[in-house]
């Protein structure tokens, strides 16, 4: 298992460095120029321009900057945002909003998204399952910011059943409609997922082999045909809780929750490059971090990757 | 080791000697050819099975209908979807213009008649790009393995790392200026080539490793003839499945980046444009927003539901025998 | 002795009247579209306790069917239509599920086919045996024994049994305090040296936990000396039962797994194929069911490990008066563990009776036909027919090519200590597939390599094939070096040499028509136009005896015998001179397995064609080969003429391999 994790670790370096550098030139180097952006529709002060150019090391070669970023990165000094905020500052106050949606948003699809899969998975073909599964087709078709208005429009504003938008309290009754939202696209993957992988467990020689023990319908469900398809739903939701981290820039503007989402949002349409790349780099640790989790959670879980 | 001294036993009741009647048990040819069915290729029979789904049915039809919207939009409307007055600001429907005006004063039917086309040909632009991409690169790297698949795994690794969202957004914030709905699709075929090219990756490796590519080689095929001849062919079916899902998924993250104002320019007639329109007013006119939403959700769900229908119908396990 | 003991055990079975009686049994299987199919039709038998009975036939006859029908276990679609099954009395058809879970387990238990997926892979070995202990209130600090089991031990040793506590399981705790009372026993009755040493070691070996009963340890015990009550009194005072683990080592060490007790904490892929069928007999006899259930158990393992899983199977269900339902593909291993043989064909039983009668003189033509096919019973008969001092050719299909003019004739392929070597993953010393190995092919003739798995006979295969390169020595070509050829000369060198996979399955691409599959050889080497290459599948078809109508069709539409000819038709679309089958004919049944070996036969009487044939089964060499070479871990162990080698074996793991050959040992009839 220690060499296993070893592996893993060592294989995801190259990534997480290869992606920043990817997002780093994509924000940095791509034609467009950042500063000018900043000025917006304003004609350009080129000494300002200058100035800001230099404190962000724009005035020295790509590679170069890359680098010293790099290893301000280490230290977790990301600078100043171009409005002169500490970068770490912004996000620090937006992480702890994002933690909590995801959070929410996690829990609402793992356990909607498992139970509804396994009752559908149990009992094919019954009209429950084919409702079950058409909802969960609906959820995957229509886009996040078609349910969020949907709902904010007729729970919201009504029917008054929830806050039409999220205050700075960010309190569980408010987040909760948005973390539905959030989630459902997933819970109708995962719901989906478990169904399928029950269905074909269900058909798995070791499964009669168990009935042929004598054991009862329930222990062979539980057992053997559950705790064998549960394996990819948890390595789906795992890779799923990275994403979530990431923030959902959609659901976070709809119910304007001020999460990592929304300031990233905000901070490439305002062209705050250092932001941008800053944020993505440590959603790019969350999201790696995740899925080394995922890795070993799975390891742990199905004995034979550990011997790959 | 047991001793064969069943002559020592007494034939118990009920296991004497039995013989069947032959004629009731009449002898067939050894292996003889099963002729009842007719012969099928893997097409003509996934095929027949399609014709039976009503998954695929239903898509289809609902397929068939969003793909003459998008070509023949003239034929519903007569109305042009730029022509826009402001007087007509949110009034309600009317005769010839069934779902009304938005706030620019723009005929809603018309602009969500018309908004099929763009989001048609993005998703099927960006399909056809990244099925070309990401089964070349996958195929590759399949079937070389070594360091060449070892470093595209890297590559795909690193792609698969960024958010396909927030990717998108800081090239597409670079391109704001131009109004070209390329853009849209390179940077969407930037982003989402790497699913494709993991499972086409996948599957050339599971393909390669079949016996009758050995079996060619040793007929005196060389490994790039049976990359072509069998290797691809083989390995087609999950590749075709998740185009098909993914076309309506492209075409909702076009409406996303469109409703993110990072997309489309407003100047292109687009169904997450006129959401993003809509917002504003969703307290007083939900119905403007509606209908592109509809529009949208309705194309999505029947690729999506094409998508499992094909997938049902190309599942190699219905095939083995 | 045991004369008295069989007819005491055929009164007990008459007595109490059979166990399992199936009686017009039919089961359906429910199509797409809502058509039934016939599975099984009208088929009755019969099985007594403590007998094995066997159900012989093809894929497809429904004897498969029949016995998960028995267990309630039948899959997809398939239910029961008609007839009725009794267990002890007890009908189960119409039975619900949880009734049958009531049975399943302690009445009746299943070794089911394929090790490789009937484990689950995320469970200890040991936990999935407790499973099966627990789903049946399993008492394991004592023995389950059936009344038949009782009175045969009875029999056998004399002990007085005294109820239960007899039955006691020695625990692993109390094991070395057991045998410091049992070296104590044999020292104060005076038995030192030697004699007490044995006797130790046999304790040593005998004396499992979670298996062995308290009367067994005394009666050891007894018969190492001890008295009779200092015996008795250690047996009592050291054997007092077992815990869950220690019967679940004892399980799995009574189905012949070394090392138990660690093993039972592995996972099912820690396991070979052989060991995990073991630990599934384990599973099946867990609760001492009253019949078991053999499906095909060890089809899928090496000749040696199936014959020892089976001799290990037969001795353990003797001695538990288990009776035994084994449903097997080959006559001649049904004939050689079964008392009673039932054979089935396309879902009807066509014949039944005392297995050596039926063998002996079979009388439906189905039954015939299959004795007829089945090679362990094929060389049998030459075996007899060389007894009785006649000409074995006309036995053979296969004309023998004399040892004369074998001398005489020119090789065609030569192997010279030939080496390939391969790197384990994440080991530093090469792994050495093929070493050092020599023989050569003489022109017109078969040699054929025999070996089990690991034995490195397909590396051999592919290296002759310029599939694989030798790490050293040479494989060499009508006198050229084949690792030499390249371009043009390769492409020549395919043309000569054509090889016939193992694996009807895999060897034709599932996207081309029969048609493109045969003509694929003549495209890629260039010859002839569309309509000359059409005329030439046509004869190809033709001489693998196939209707020209398949050509329209896809492998998934044919069956594995005729997908195999197919493979031949384009092995031989070419003309080639050799060609090399690699387990060519390994996963088909008897039958078509015969009819394949003739088919080979003819075209190499027609064509004077050579062949290397490699193969796992002994058998099948005696119908085909001219030489044999036999091959373990990589080694060759022995080279010999087919008959030598059959007649005379120089090395132990020729005979091995030869006494494992199902119904190797049995009388046959001389009709």
């Amino acid at each position: 298992m220690g060499k296993y994790l070893l592996r893993r670790i060592l294989q995801m370096i190259p990534v997480v460095l290869g992606a920043t550098l990817l997002v780093y030139a994509l924000v940095f180097a791509l034609p467009g120029d950042p500063v000018k952006a900043m000025f917006g529709d304003k004609p350009v002060n080129e000494a300002v321009a200058a100035q800001i150019r230099a404190e962000y090391n724009l005035d020295k070669p790509f590679i170069i900057q890359y680098l010293l970023f790099l290893r301000n990165a280490f230290t977790l000094n990301f600078g100043n945002t171009f409005a002169g905020q500490p970068v770490i500052g912004e996000i620090a106050r937006a992480f702890p909003v994002t933690i909590k949606l995801a959070v929410m948003a996690f829990c609402f699809e793992a356990i909607f998204g498992v139970v509804f899969g396994i009752i559908s998975g149990l009992k094919k073909g019954k009209w429950y399952d084919s409702v079950i599964l058409i909802v969960s087709l609906l959820l995957i078709s229509v886009p996040t910011f078609v349910t969020g208005f949907a709902g904010q429009y007729f729970l919201g504003v009504q029917w008054s059943l929830i806050p039409v938008t999220v205050s700075s309290n960010t309190t569980f009754t408010e987040m909760l409609f948005p973390a539905m939202v959030l989630g459902s696209v997933s819970m109708a993957y995962i719901i989906r997922l478990t169904r399928s992988e029950i269905s074909s467990n269900i058909a798995q020689d070791y499964v009669r082999t168990a009935r042929a023990k004598g054991m009862s319908n329930g222990s062979v469900m539980m057992r053997h045909v559950l705790r064998n398809s549960l394996i990819p739903v948890v390595t789906y939701l795992g890779q799923d809780l990275g994403a979530l981290m990431g923030g959902a820039m959609i659901t976070e503007q709809i119910f304007n929750i001020h999460g990592v989402g929304f300031l990233t949002y905000q901070s490439i349409l305002k062209g705050e490059g250092n932001l941008v790349v800053s944020i993505v780099t440590i959603l790019l640790l969350v999201f790696v971090i995740c899925n080394l989790i995922v890795d070993m959670l799975y390891a742990a879980l199905d004995p034979r990757i550990r011997y790959e | 080791m047991t001793d064969n001294n069943q002559n020592l036993y007494e034939t118990l009741p009920g296991q004497e000697r039995y013989v069947a009647p032959i004629e009731e048990t009449p002898l067939q040819a050894v292996d003889k050819v099963d002729d009842s069915a007719p012969a099928t290729s893997m097409w003509a029979d996934a095929w027949r099975t399609l014709r039976k789904n009503p998954l695929f049915i239903i898509s289809g039809l609902l397929i068939i209908c969003v793909v003459f919207v998008a070509l023949f939009p003239g034929v519903l409307t007569k109305q042009d979807p730029n022509y826009c007055n402001l007087d007509n600001s949110l009034s309600d429907p009317a005769a010839g213009h069934p779902f009304g005006y938005d706030m620019q004063g723009c005929d809603v039917f018309a602009r969500t008649v018309y908004g099929t086309r763009t989001s048609l040909s993005v998703g099927l632009l960006t399909t056809i790009i990244v099925v070309l991409i990401g089964t070349l690169i996958g195929a590759v790297a399949g079937f070389f393995g070594g360091w060449v698949d070892a470093l595209l795994s890297r590559i795909i690794d690193i792609f698969y790392s960024i958010p396909f969202l927030l990717g998108a957004i800081v090239v597409l914030q670079m391109f704001r200026t131009s109004s070209s709905i390329w853009k849209v699709v390179l940077v969407l075929a930037l982003f989402g080539w790497v699913s494709t090219a993991r499972i086409a990756r996948g599957s050339v490796m599971e393909a390669k490793n079949l016996e009758f590519n050995t079996a060619s080689t040793a007929l005196g095929s060389t490994p790039i003839r049976n990359l072509f001849s069998h290797i691809i062919p083989n390995a087609l079916a999950p590749i075709i499945v998740i185009g098909t899902t993914s076309l309506g998924s492209y075409i909702v993250s076009e409406a996303t980046l469109s409703f993110l104002g990072v997309g489309l320019p407003t100047t292109t007639v687009s169904w997450g444009g006129d959401i993003s329109q809509a917002q504003v007013n969703l307290m007083t006119n939900p119905m403007v927003l509606f209908y592109p939403s509809m529009a949208l959700a309705i194309t999505v769900l029947s690729f999506i539901m094409m998508g499992d229908a094909v997938k049902d119908a190309l599942d190699p396990k219905s095939r083995t025998a | 002795m045991e004369n008295t003991n069989d007819a005491k055990i055929v009164e007990m079975q008459k007595a109490h009247g059979p166990l399992l009686e199936v009686k017009n049994l039919a089961i359906d299987f429910t199509t797409d579209d809502k058509r039934a199919v016939h599975a099984v039709r009208n088929a009755s038998f019969s099985v007594y306790p403590g007998q094995w009975v066997a159900i012989v036939g093809e894929s497809g006859s429904g004897k498969s069917t029949s016995a998960m029908a028995v267990l309630g276990l039948l899959p997809g679609t398939g239910h029961v239509v008609g007839g009725s099954i009794k267990l002890d009395g007890q009908e189960l058809t119409g039975l619900k599920q949880k009734d049958f879970d009531k049975l399943r387990g302690d009445k009746m238990g299943l070794v089911p086919q394929d090790p490789m997926s009937n484990l689950n892979p995320v469970y200890r070995i040991g936990t999935q045996v407790k499973e099966a202990l627990k789903a049946n209130n399993m008492d394991v600090a004592h023995e389950k024994r059936s009344a038949l089991a009782k009175a045969l031990a009875g029999e056998e040793a004399d002990v007085q049994l005294k109820g239960n506590d007899d039955e006691t399981f020695i625990g692993s705790a109390e094991l070395p305090a057991l045998m410091d009372a049992a070296r104590k026993a044999l020292a104060e009755a005076g038995i030192t040296g030697e004699a007490a040493e044995k006797s130790v070691k046999y304790f040593e070996s005998e004396w499992v936990p979670g298996s062995e009963t308290r009367w067994r340890v005394a009666d050891d015990l007894i018969k190492a000396g001890v008295s009779d009550d200092k015996a008795w009194a250690i047996a009592k005072a050291h054997v007092t039962g077992s815990t869950m683990d220690d019967r679940i080592a004892g399980l799995l060490s009574e189905a012949g797994l070394p090392d138990a007790a660690t093993r039972a904490r592995q996972y099912p892929h820690e396991f070979s194929g052989g060991m995990r069928q073991r630990a599934l007999i384990a599973i099946g006899l867990a609760c001492r069911p009253d019949l078991l259930i053999a499906d095909e158990p060890t089809s899928a393992l090496d000749v040696t490990v199936q014959k020892k899983i089976l001799d290990h199977l037969h001795m353990l269900t003797d001695s538990l008066g288990t009776a035994v339902l084994f449903i097997t593909h080959d006559l001649g291993l049904a004939a050689e563990r079964a008392q009673h043989i039932v054979v089935m064909y396309k879902g009807q039983v066509v014949e039944s009776g005392p297995s050596l009668e039926v063998l002996q003189h079979p009388q439906h033509p189905y039954t015939k036909r299959l004795v007829a096919a089945a090679p362990s019973l094929a060389s049998q008969r030459i075996i007899s027919a060389h007894e009785r001092g006649e000409n074995t050719d006309a036995l053979l299909e296969h004309h023998v090519v004399g040892e004369d003019r074998l001398e005489k004739s020119e090789n065609i392929i030569v192997v010279d200590h030939l080496t390939k070597e391969f790197k384990l993953p994440r080991k530093k010393e090469m792994f050495k597939a093929v070493d050092d190995v020599s023989f050569s092919v003489k022109r017109g003739s078969t040699l054929a390599i025999v070996g089990e798995s690991g034995s490195g006979k397909s590396t051999v295969a592919n290296m002759v094939l310029k599939l694989l390169e030798p790490t050293s020595g040479k494989a060499l070509y009508e006198g050229e070096d084949i690792s030499t050829f390249t371009g043009a000369k390769l492409l020549e060198f395919r043309r000569h040499v054509q090889p016939v996979f193992q694996n009807p399955y895999g060897s034709l691409d599932p996207m081309y028509s029969i048609y493109r599959s045969i003509e694929e050889p003549l495209r890629i080497h260039r010859i002839g136009d569309n309509k000359s290459r059409a005329k030439r599948v046509r004869e190809l078809l033709d001489m693998v005896e196939l209707p020209e109508s398949v050509m329209t069709r896809y492998p998934n539409e044919l069956s594995g015998g005729q997908r195999q000819r197919i493979a031949i038709a384009r092995a031989m679309a070419l003309n080639p001179d050799v060609i090399v089958c690699d387990e060519a004919v390994s996963a088909l049944d008897v039958l078509v397995q015969d009819q394949v070996l003739r088919l080979l036969n003819d075209l190499q009487a027609e064509k004077g064609l050579s062949y290397l044939f490699i193969t796992h089964d002994l058998a099948v060499v005696r119908q085909i080969a001219d030489e044999v070479v036999v091959m373990q871990h990589g080694r060759l162990v022995e080279h010999a003429t087919t008959d030598e080698v059959f007649n005379n074996p120089k090395k132990q793991y020729t005979r091995d391999l030869l006494d494992a050959i199902p119904g190797g040992k049995l009388q046959l009839g001389l009709d």
